[in-house]
């Protein structure tokens, strides 16, 4: 830097040929014109000008410097980026007044910022000269619009050069200070974008210091008050009528091509240029004369009017934006009465709006001329090449803080329902309106923000929630101190959110008053002017702190009237960002098993979560920020593979429709299971029981909504779509087992047709569970459906006997044998010695309870033996029947060991039911009553003699195995269960599968045998249909012989409208096939997809971690250096 | 060289579309030949395009028009192709095979276009192509576009001689990466 300095400030001091930037042409300039103090505001495209003279003041205030270069620390230039537009031209006016020349520098709309200075002094007076430099920016290439600022000549009456080359501005921006000082008047000197970044040849002179000694004058014209204004007018435009400006006119209006012509062409700026290359190389100098306006305010009439008085048959007039000088010209020929035809905007293609070009120029005076000009030598076909291309906008960089903030806003505001306004503003900021943040509603000018936010949030009061401003911190300072002022002021309901990245970062970071690196300034706070102006809720907030940032947000939108955050994290480019984000021995990376695949089918043409899942992976990502309870949800493992996350997830989201479609996709017994599955899911997720999360009652809570639980349309549509396999399946038994697998099986397309002994379906589930614990209704109507889906149902049919299974081999084309273990081993200790009428077994019992067949008199004893699930059921029912019952448990188990689930051994304690563990009967007797005698089951000596009047037998589940003897006794088990393969429930012999209890691997509870039957399913299909696939529920299905570590009692969540509110404490993640979340609402340039993962692009990433809070699905972590094989991303050159 | 020669350096924002133009302007001047640049970055820091037009001879401002580019130096292959309109018959091309992503593109909501069939167009077209397919992982990002004007450097076509490029590349580069800066150049020349 110092090297272009010292080139700024000396090599040039004799006239050398160079190429210049335009702006560093005016910098230049200045400088040679003996300017003193400089003041500006950052603006593209004009702050090059200002750079330079910021590295000059810098350099020349360096105390090395100061030794090492006296001369050019000699004539020190001031120079400061003032906090806005306006007080920089208002301490330029002053600086001027004081007896120093002062350049003021902006871009277009900068202008109006500062307007209200320029129109008052002009007025008065100035004494040392000041030049405004103001850069226009047709074509919008960075700004707000393309306004027209040669109009402030007009409207301000000031004189204005309007450059078309860097070499232009250098020599106009240095005569600007020779006009300004001898009018004692401003001069604007307007260029325009491709002036200002453009590099042309041009020779420099030398720098001629200034030689200004300061001073104050006491003039008259020092004090503006309206008794002085109406001559201050008069003498104002007597000074820009006067002669002083004619040699001012006649170096800059300049004529090429002078000669009799037919036609002339006046032109000013950029468009001049264009004009003279397109002139050049048609060899054109002998058709056209060219008037180049170089001054054009005061509008100079002599020279135009001279030229038109030339005699030519047609003018054109060229011009970028408006028709100014076009409009100037036409008065002056109507005034003069000449006959001339003058041509200007939309003529041949000229326009008011955008910038020119050669094409332009080239149409414009092949139209005026009435020739064919040099055409180029085009390639036919090429230009579609460049036509329908992805458009490549700017973005915020990887690791912005904005994209922090807008990320930990968008989780807390809903943008669909558009209830929160979002007001944004300009700067990098304002790249928060871009896809995928899309976080701004509004963008206006600088400062307009917390104005629209006030103004909407009066205008919409009582409707809607609080408006949202949203500013940076170069802005705030700019022109958000005042509006906020006004906010605090009429007591306004606004979010102020400052993101406060401690530079101006659009204009390639600058200081200002809020965050400056330069110790010579003062460093304003922003959080105590918050506080000075009276805002209560003031707080700073780490937006890269996801967690903490967010429920920031949400108490500063709760909170009544003004609040503002401070979101403090510096920007990427500056020097403290590194040590910022720290992490020096680790890099960010994606875990690729975890990112965007579901590991829990294979088969991709599995319907689970798989819907659009935008709004899923939303409330996934909220969760994530919001919830204390993180869960992998493959911990909770549901057997007939459930997705439970996206389960869950729905009800979070009050999609409770789409919650019951997700069970339903896996299982018929939606309400069944939410009355009795025994919830392996939450019991073996190894949480406390304080941080179980209630998949079964959710269960239960979304069967119970009538309306959705009465709609099978999903099921139905499934049916209608599959591909019919044209085979025929036969299921004997038609328990939730077989049931379960005709469920499945009738929705792949396959005829299947259910054998069941009873008069009725539903096996264990309609006979031995007591009808107080479910809904036996509503599993009437889930068998029902099955009809309804084409199941067809053969009632009475019992294997052995109706049906054998060797016929059904034949008439079929599999059978899934799911008979259930009918019948209760007998159990000699009782039925050797009580008659028949004092024992059951516990199916007869439970059956005949269901039945209300059971002929128990009120005030029985009955006892109970056995310690699984049927013994508590027979014991509850027991006491069920007549309250004045008692119902005792005899088991050999301890109690922890019982085979009973454990909340059924509660409900039955909390019952009254006396369990008595380790403990058998050692005889029975009868008489009276029934005596039993009891032994402990360790010490096999006598414990205690019962009287009791009913004894139940709930042990000893055997199957009938008279009934499928083909299969040979070698292949069942002592109890007469049938072994199987454990991957698809195939028995040995060929086409025959297993499900249920009489599976020999079966797990006797309703979700095991209903998994069982899906696995069977699932080898059938494999059998038929070469479906490649494992049963995806296997892993859990297999796991469900762990027993609970604890035993809990169910978990009991308030249902009412606080539902979603309770269920806010659990972010149970997973990754979900098709989980776009971070590309959809992140847009960090460093996360790439490749080949359908997410990768950290490390060239790119500047480790802010951000992306690591983000992941639903927790796939991207820190990771060791070393630890990761790092290839391309670390160069040597 | 003919009467004016029109290049037309296009990126992305961080590529070193602006060093490179710089660069070029600097040797022209110092082998005294006529120059001018036009440059358009105004959010192109924000990863957005990049365009400079540098123009040699006479009478030229660096402004470029359709099918009047000369030269073409494209350091990402997707802005290359959005300035096919701008090439002619007589055009030489360089794109460095380098892909830069724009967001649409990452989130799958559009296509890569196919850059192959468009080199393969150019081929078949116009009077030269190189496309930098050299694995070029072991050069650092920052100075990945000194390979590319190297490469570009023994080119017929190309006005300016080696000895001014070598010169304006101490004059104008940062002195850190003079070094590889000039290491690089010469790869790209010599590969």
């Amino acid at each position: 830097m110092k090297d272009k300095v010292i080139d700024v400030l000396t090599s040039y001091s004799t006239p050398h040929e160079l190429s210049a930037l335009g702006n560093e042409a005016v910098a230049r300039g200045a400088l040679e014109a003996g300017v003193c103090g400089v003041f500006s505001y950052p603006g593209t495209p004009s702050t090059e000008i200002s750079e330079v003279f910021n590295m000059v003041c810098n350099f020349q205030n360096n105390d090395e410097n100061a030794k090492n270069y006296p001369e050019l620390v000699k004539n020190k230039v001031y120079f400061e980026y003032s906090i806005n537009e306006k007080v920089a031209l208002e301490k330029a006016i002053a600086y001027s007044i004081g007896n120093k020349s002062a350049l003021c520098v902006m871009k277009n709309v900068g202008m109006n910022v500062a307007s209200d200075a320029l129109m008052s002094v002009t007025y008065q007076t100035i004494i040392a000269p000041l030049v405004i430099v103001v850069c226009d920016d047709p074509g919008c290439h960075s700004s707000s619009n393309e306004q027209d600022s040669r109009y402030w000549g007009n409207m301000a009456s000031v004189p204005v050069f309007n450059p078309a080359t860097p070499e232009d501005a250098y020599r106009m921006t240095k005569e600007a200070f020779r006009l300004s000082e001898t009018l004692r008047l401003p001069v604007l000197v307007r260029t325009t974008t491709r002036v200002s970044h453009s590099r042309g040849m041009l020779a420099y002179n030398e720098i001629k210091p200034a030689d200004r000694v300061p001073f104050f004058d006491r003039l008259p014209e020092m004090i503006n008050i309206p008794a002085r204004t109406a001559a201050a007018h008069k003498k104002l435009l007597d000074k820009l009528s006067g002669d002083s400006l004619t040699p001012f006119f006649h170096e800059f209006n300049r004529r090429y091509f002078p000669g009799n012509k037919e036609y002339g062409i006046i032109s000013s700026g950029a468009a001049s240029s264009y004009l003279l290359e397109i002139i050049h190389r048609n060899d054109l100098s002998e058709k056209v004369e060219i008037l180049s306006l170089g001054l054009i305010y005061p509008l100079p009439e002599k020279d135009i009017l001279s030229f038109l008085q030339q005699g030519f048959k047609k003018i054109l007039l060229l011009e970028e934006l408006d028709p100014i000088l076009e409009n100037a010209t036409r008065k002056i020929a109507q005034v003069h009465q000449l006959e001339i035809e003058i041509l200007g905007k939309n003529f041949g293609g000229l326009s008011s709006t955008g910038e020119f070009s050669l094409e332009i120029m080239d149409q414009a005076i092949s139209a005026f001329l009435g020739l064919e000009t040099v055409k180029n030598d085009r390639v036919e076909g090429l230009g579609s090449f460049a036509q329908e291309l992805p458009p490549r906008p700017p973005t915020l960089c990887s690791g912005c803080p904005h994209r922090a903030s807008y990320y930990a806003l968008k989780l807390l505001v809903p943008r669909e329902n558009g209830e929160v306004v979002l007001c944004g503003d300009i700067g990098c900021s304002g790249l928060g309106a871009l896809p995928p943040l899309n976080m701004i509603d509004t963008i206006n000018h600088m400062g307009m923000s917390i104005s629209m936010a006030q103004g909407l949030a009066e205008a919409m009061k009582g409707k809607g929630g609080k408006v949202v401003a949203m500013l940076g911190d170069g802005t705030f300072f700019h022109s958000g101190i005042t509006s906020l002022l006004n906010a605090v002021y009429t007591k306004s309901n606004i979010l102020v959110i400052i993101f406060d990245n401690r530079t101006i970062g659009m204009t390639g970071h600058q200081d200002h008053p809020g965050a400056t690196h330069l110790s010579k300034y003062n460093q304003i706070e922003i959080l105590p002017l918050l506080k000075g102006m009276g805002i209560a809720f003031a707080e700073e907030l780490q937006p890269f702190d996801t967690r903490d940032a967010y429920h920031q947000i949400e108490r500063a939108l709760a909170a009544e009237g003004v609040s503002v955050l401070v979101s403090k994290a510096p920007c990427v480019f500056l020097p403290e960002y590194k040590a910022f984000v720290g992490h020096e021995d680790s890099v960010i990376a994606v875990d690729p098993s975890r990112c965007n695949t579901c590991h829990n089918h294979l088969d991709h043409a599995i319907q689970c979560s798989r819907r659009s899942s935008a709004q899923s992976s939303m409330s996934r990502a909220v969760a994530k920020i919001k919830a204390d309870k993180p869960m992998d949800a493959t911990e909770l493992s549901c057997p007939a593979n459930i997705c439970n996350h996206g389960f869950f997830h729905s009800i979070v989201e009050k999609d409770y429709k789409t919650a019951l479609d997700m069970v339903r996709d896996k299982l018929l017994f939606a309400r069944t299971c939410g009355d009795i599955c025994h919830r392996p899911c939450e019991l073996f997720s190894g949480h406390e029981s304080e941080s179980i999360v209630p998949i079964r009652q959710l269960k239960k809570y979304v069967s119970g909504i009538e309306s959705n639980f009465s709609n099978f349309s999903a099921a139905q549509a499934q049916v209608r779509n599959a591909a019919p396999k044209n085979k025929s399946v036969a299921i004997v038994g038609a328990g939730p087992a077989g049931l379960s697998a005709a469920y499945d099986l009738v929705r792949e397309g396959y005829q299947v047709e259910v054998f069941e002994k009873e008069a009725k379906a539903g096996g264990l589930i309609r006979f031995a569970i007591p009808d107080f614990r479910m809904d036996k209704k509503g599993f009437d109507f889930e068998i029902a459906q099955l009809g309804q889906l084409g199941v067809r149902f053969h009632y009475q049919k019992a294997l052995g006997k109706e049906i054998q299974l060797a016929q059904l081999g034949e008439d079929f084309d599999s059978v899934i044998l799911s008979v259930g273990m009918g019948k209760i081993n007998r159990l000699p200790v009782v039925a050797d010695h009580l008659p028949a009428n004092k024992w059951f077994s516990s199916l007869e019992f439970l059956k005949k309870y269901n039945d209300k067949s059971l002929p128990v008199t009120p005030g029985s004893r009955i006892f109970v033996i056995g310690g699984g699930n049927s013994a508590i059921d027979v014991a509850r029912s027991a006491k069920r029947l007549h309250a004045s019952n008692e119902a005792m448990i005899s088991c050999i188990e301890s109690m922890e060991n019982m085979p009973a689930f454990g909340e059924e051994v509660t409900h039955a304690r909390e019952e009254g039911v006396l369990i008595m563990p380790s403990t058998y009967v050692h005889h029975c007797e009868s008489g009276d009553h029934v005596k039993i005698v009891l032994n402990g089951y360790i010490s096999k000596s006598l414990l205690e003699t019962l009287e009791v009047d009913y004894v139940v037998v709930a042990i000893d589940q055997q199957g009938q195995t008279e009934d499928y003897s083909e299969l040979g006794a070698e292949n069942l088990t002592e109890k007469g269960r049938i072994r199987v393969d454990k991957h698809s429930g195939a028995s040995n012999l060929e086409n025959v599968f297993v499900a249920g209890d009489i599976c020999a691997d079966n797990h006797m509870s309703l979700i095991g045998a209903i998994a069982s039957g899906k696995r069977a399913a699932v080898g059938v299909r494999q059998k038929l249909e070469g479906y490649q696939f494992e049963y995806e529920g296997l892993q859990a299905l297999l796991g469900l012989e762990r027993k609970a570590e604890k035993r809990q009692a169910s978990m009991q969540y308030d249902t009412g409208d606080n539902l979603t509110e309770a269920l806010g404490v659990f972010d149970l993640f997973q990754s979900c096939e098709k989980c776009n979340h971070c590309i959809d609402n992140l847009g960090c340039p460093a996360l790439i997809k490749v080949a359908g993962k997410m990768v950290i692009d490390l060239a790119k990433c500047t480790k802010c971690g951000l992306c690591i809070d983000v992941c639903p699905n927790n796939a991207i972590s820190w990771v060791k250096k070393e630890s990761l094989e790092i290839v391309a991303h670390e160069r040597n050159a | 060289m003919k009467e004016t020669l029109k290049t037309m350096v296009v990126g992305v924002g961080g590529q070193g579309v602006v060093l490179l133009t710089d660069l070029l302007v600097e040797a022209a001047l110092l082998a005294g030949i006529p120059v001018a640049s036009s440059e358009i970055y105004g959010l192109s820091q924000r990863g957005g395009s990049v365009t400079a037009g540098i123009t040699f001879g006479e009478n030229t401002n660096g402004f470029i028009e359709q099918a009047g580019v000369d030269i073409l130096i494209g350091l990402e292959p997707l802005e290359a192709q959005r300035c096919a309109a701008y090439l002619h018959r007589g055009s030489t091309v360089v794109i460095d095979n380098n892909r830069i992503l724009p967001y649409v593109v990452n989130a799958g909501n559009a296509a890569y276009p196919d850059i192959e069939k468009f080199v393969g167009f150019l081929t078949a077209h116009i009077h030269k192509v190189i496309y930098i397919t050299d694995d070029l992982g072991s050069i650092k990002p920052a100075v990945r576009n000194l390979y590319v004007l190297g490469k570009l450097s023994k080119e017929k076509v190309f006005p300016i001689p080696y000895e001014c490029l070598i010169k304006a590349i101490h004059n104008i580069v940062t002195p850190d990466f003079v070094t590889a800066s000039l290491r690089t150049f010469e790869l790209g020349r010599n590969n």
